[in-house]
């Protein structure tokens, strides 16, 4: 990989808007050498403005708009049902040619949970509870189908093979699933799953770490990325009136604010990737025109310094992020428990 | 253009909806997970000015299904599906069948927003209560909620994603309230974060068989899809009572009824015919079982496998141990029962081989009328086939069609090609697209807040 991982958290404004205008920005970022997009998902009313559209449905968009550049959503196990989020992502994986990813999101959301009150389920009730069972028990539907089980013989009608698929009888302190899933095993594998690294139980089972402050970041055994938020401006000084005008938001635990002209921001991203444990970014463009202006001014002092390709990514996000493919762990369970009988 | 216009929708089914119409040599066997097949079939739908392209779902995989209904095994997830047919297409409307027995309003009411929005305007959502009792099981729960249960919570989610839809602010933000929804089952405060979608309302189908699903039909769907009938006499009995019921809403106008319709067709009869009988040529039997022995169609509940033992409970006679290609005496037809005089005229009408010759009706033929039939079928050449779509659509049985294609892509290229330009020379489907929403095809208009 040449330099770091750079992943672009577009504006809500913009996925907020016409599907032409998502569509031109996924694609430039992608022609500029970008990893991946992270399209955020909140199911809650944002005052006064129309939220974008479900992440899963833009990204299922620009799977077949796009080539090349990984597509990650957010998604909360709180407002969803695991059978139904594997097989969205699994279908995201296989409709973009394994590029999907899952960023968990699991903090406490009030106005979400107002939506989502059924007679048998109260979101806020097994939160942390549900939302660590969740991620390994995607995994485990993914895994209910072998890679080539499907076997399509035409002259002998044989379909699928049947001993590649499995039930999985999943039954956990808050979620029970019989499976098999209802669709092949994703080209991932699995997809790829991103996590905060602040949190040690969703932690423990993603692909990748994603943290704030870049100072304090602590080596990990797997990807780590760290969100900053860049505003940027060919002048420092019009940088500055950019970042004012949003409200000034201050750097936190879980972000870096950023704010200047291109050889600054690039020169401070350039200094995070050489002397921290971080193996890349999760740029959280702030404003509509925050992800032009990223690519155009930022992305060539970073190409100059040799922190970035310039050349859009090949092969599946995993690949891109230099991740493993999977094996399969329903298949490896059965492995040994035979070995053992036998 | 009559006054009524004709609707027919494209039903995608990647293995077909033949059960062995994977393995003809026109097909696609592994068409489920190529995307681009996908869209390229909905793009030869959309330029033979289709409604929509039709997406059905299942919550539940059965492997033991592999030759007797392949297309129960997998799929990709129809809102993503929808969504990647919607940005290779610019008119044709995409149909997601989303059950809300195992979903919640806010989420369905977001999906179909969001589909609404990047298709511009051209989402639809089947609602169906499920037909599989396994899926219950892949949603934390013992057993499939009964008819009464399903349909109460399907009413109410209706209600919830109807008020949500209406809650959502407009593109600039301005409008949005909450709705506060205390029911039965939900509790939802809204509004919606997701502008309203374009259509104001998506588009609403549904499809069921009891008497709950044709009152919600009735009362709520713009699209009744409806399922095989086995006489003229019933289909007249359907059709009529679904206008009936919703007269009584004050919809008649509003509800367009579409059964589903496999056709095959050839240039000539003889080769429409012969194409059928090769589809049933490569049909996997079921292993013959007792006498009496319950088994399951699956997934679509309890029913008749496709083997000699079967046809002998179906048609009342015993034809066990026979050769498949050899035809059936005609004393022994002549000793059916009821429905097995009624499926031998259906054998007739597919087949053209008859009880007396010159060419007879055979075991196997038995065989392939014995289990349930997924939808009508007609066989012929293209005008046969478009007789009998306008008889139906002229004589009080349906408002158009969704149609099944045996076999991808080859089934739905020969009905685009050969009897879609037959029912434009008749002046029954439309040869342009008068709008671009779904609402525009269905004649529909935008429902106020
Ligand atoms: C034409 C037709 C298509 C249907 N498609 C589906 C489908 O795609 N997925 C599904 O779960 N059920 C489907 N159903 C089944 C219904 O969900 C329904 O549950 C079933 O017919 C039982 O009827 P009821 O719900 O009225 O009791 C379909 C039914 C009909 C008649």
């Amino acid at each position: 990989m040449t330099g770091p991982v750079l992943v672009y958290q577009l504006p809500e404004e913009l996925l907020a808007g016409p599907a032409a205008g998502i569509v031109a920005a996924a694609g430039q970022a992608e022609d500029a050498g970008v990893h991946a997009l992270l399209l955020g998902d909140r199911p809650a009313a944002r005052p006064g403005r129309a939220a974008p559209p479900a992440a899963v449905v833009t990204a299922s968009m620009l799977a077949v708009r796009t080539r090349r550049i990984g597509l990650v959503v957010d998604a909360a196990p709180a407002y969803c049902e695991p059978y139904n989020l594997a097989r969205m992502l699994a279908s995201l994986d296989h409709i973009s040619g394994g590029r999907a990813g899952w960023r968990m999101a699991a903090g406490p959301d009030p106005e979400a949970d107002a939506n989502h009150h059924r007679e048998d389920y109260d979101p806020a009730g097994a939160r942390e509870a549900r939302t660590v069972e969740f991620p390994p028990l995607l995994r485990d539907l993914w895994d209910t189908w072998e890679d080539g089980a499907f076997v399509h013989e035409k002259d002998t009608g044989r379909f699928i093979d049947p001993d590649r698929v499995h039930v999985l009888d999943h039954v956990g302190p808050t979620l029970q699933v019989r499976g098999p899933l209802n669709l092949a095993r994703p080209p991932q594998g699995h997809p790829v799953m991103l996590a905060p690294a602040g949190e040690p139980l969703l932690a423990a089972e993603a692909d990748v770490l994603v943290t704030g402050a870049p100072e304090r970041a602590v080596a990990a055994d797997r990807p780590l990325l760290g969100t900053v938020t860049p505003f940027v401006a060919e002048t420092a000084e019009r940088a500055r009136e950019l970042h004012a005008a949003a409200g000034a938001p201050p750097s936190d635990e879980g972000n870096a604010v950023l704010t200047g002209d291109p050889v600054q921001v690039a020169g401070q991203l350039a200094a995070w990737a050489d002397r921290t444990p971080l193996d890349g970014f999760v740029l959280r463009l702030p404003l509509p025109g925050s992800a032009e202006a990223f690519t155009d001014l930022v992305l060539p002092e970073l190409r100059a310094a040799g922190h970035c390709s310039g050349a859009p990514g090949a092969g599946t996000l995993r690949e891109q992020l230099g991740l493993a493919r999977p094996a399969n762990r329903i298949a490896a369970r059965l492995a040994t428990a035979g070995a053992k009988r036998s | 253009m009559s006054e009524r216009d004709l609707h027919l929708g494209l039903m995608f089914w990647a293995t077909g909806t033949h059960a062995a119409g994977w393995r003809h040599p026109d097909a696609a066997a592994d068409a489920a997970y190529d995307i681009g097949l996908i869209q390229e079939v909905s793009r030869e739908a959309e330029r033979a000015k289709f409604d929509f392209v039709f997406l059905g779902d299942r919550l539940a995989s059965d492997p033991a299904l592999q030759h007797s209904n392949p297309a129960q095994i997998s799929r990709l997830e129809p809102y993503s599906t929808a969504m990647a047919i919607a940005a290779a297409t610019s008119h044709i409307g995409v149909v997601v069948t989303a059950n809300p027995t195992y979903s919640d309003p806010y989420s369905i009411a977001r999906l179909l927003a969001s589909l609404d929005h990047l298709s511009d305007g051209r989402a639809a959502w089947n609602l169906v209560t499920g037909a599989d009792p396994a899926a219950a099981h892949n949603f934390g729960r013992d057993a499939h909620w009964n008819t009464s249960r399903r349909y109460d919570w399907a009413e109410e989610t209706l209600r919830v994603v109807g008020a949500l839809w209406d809650s959502a602010p407009e593109p600039d933000g301005s409008g949005a309230r909450r709705i506060e929804h205390r029911g039965e089952f939900f509790s939802v405060d809204g509004p919606l974060d997701v502008a309203r979608p374009p259509q104001g309302h998506v588009v609403v189908f549904n499809a069921g068989t009891s008497d709950r699903a044709r009152e919600l039909g009735a009362r709520s769907a713009d699209v009744v899809f409806a399922g095989p009938q086995p006489t003229l006499a019933a289909r007249r009995e359907y059709y009529a009572d679904i206008k009936a019921r919703a007269a009584r809403y004050g919809r008649a106008d509003h509800v367009a009824v579409l059964p589903g319709l496999t056709p095959i067709v050839a240039p000539t009869t003889a080769e429409a015919v012969a194409l059928h009988d090769r589809l049933n040529a490569l049909l996997v039997l079921d292993p013959e079982q007792e006498i009496g022995d319950i088994v399951r169609a699956g997934g679509i509940g309890e029913g008749h496998r496709r083997n000699l033992t079967s046809a002998s409970e179906v048609f009342g006679v015993d034809v066990r141990g026979n050769d498949l290609a050899a035809a059936v005496p005609a004393d022994t037809l002549a000793a059916v029962s009821e429905e097995g005089a009624r499926r031998l005229a259906e054998i007739t009408r597919l087949t053209r081989r008859t009880v007396d010759g010159p060419d007879r009706i055979t075991y196997g033929d038995l065989v392939h009328a014995t289990p349930a039939q997924l939808s009508h079928t007609v066989v012929g050449n293209p005008e046969e086939v478009a007789d009998m779509i306008q008889e139906w659509f002229e004589e009080g049985v349906a408002d158009g069609f969704n149609i099944y294609p045996a076999y991808v892509p080859g089934a739905v290229t020969a009905f685009t090609e050969l009897v879609v330009p037959l029912l434009q020379q008749r002046g029954l489907f439309r040869k342009e697209y008068g709008g671009r929403t779904l609402r525009d095809h269905l004649g529909m208009a935008v429902p106020k807040r």
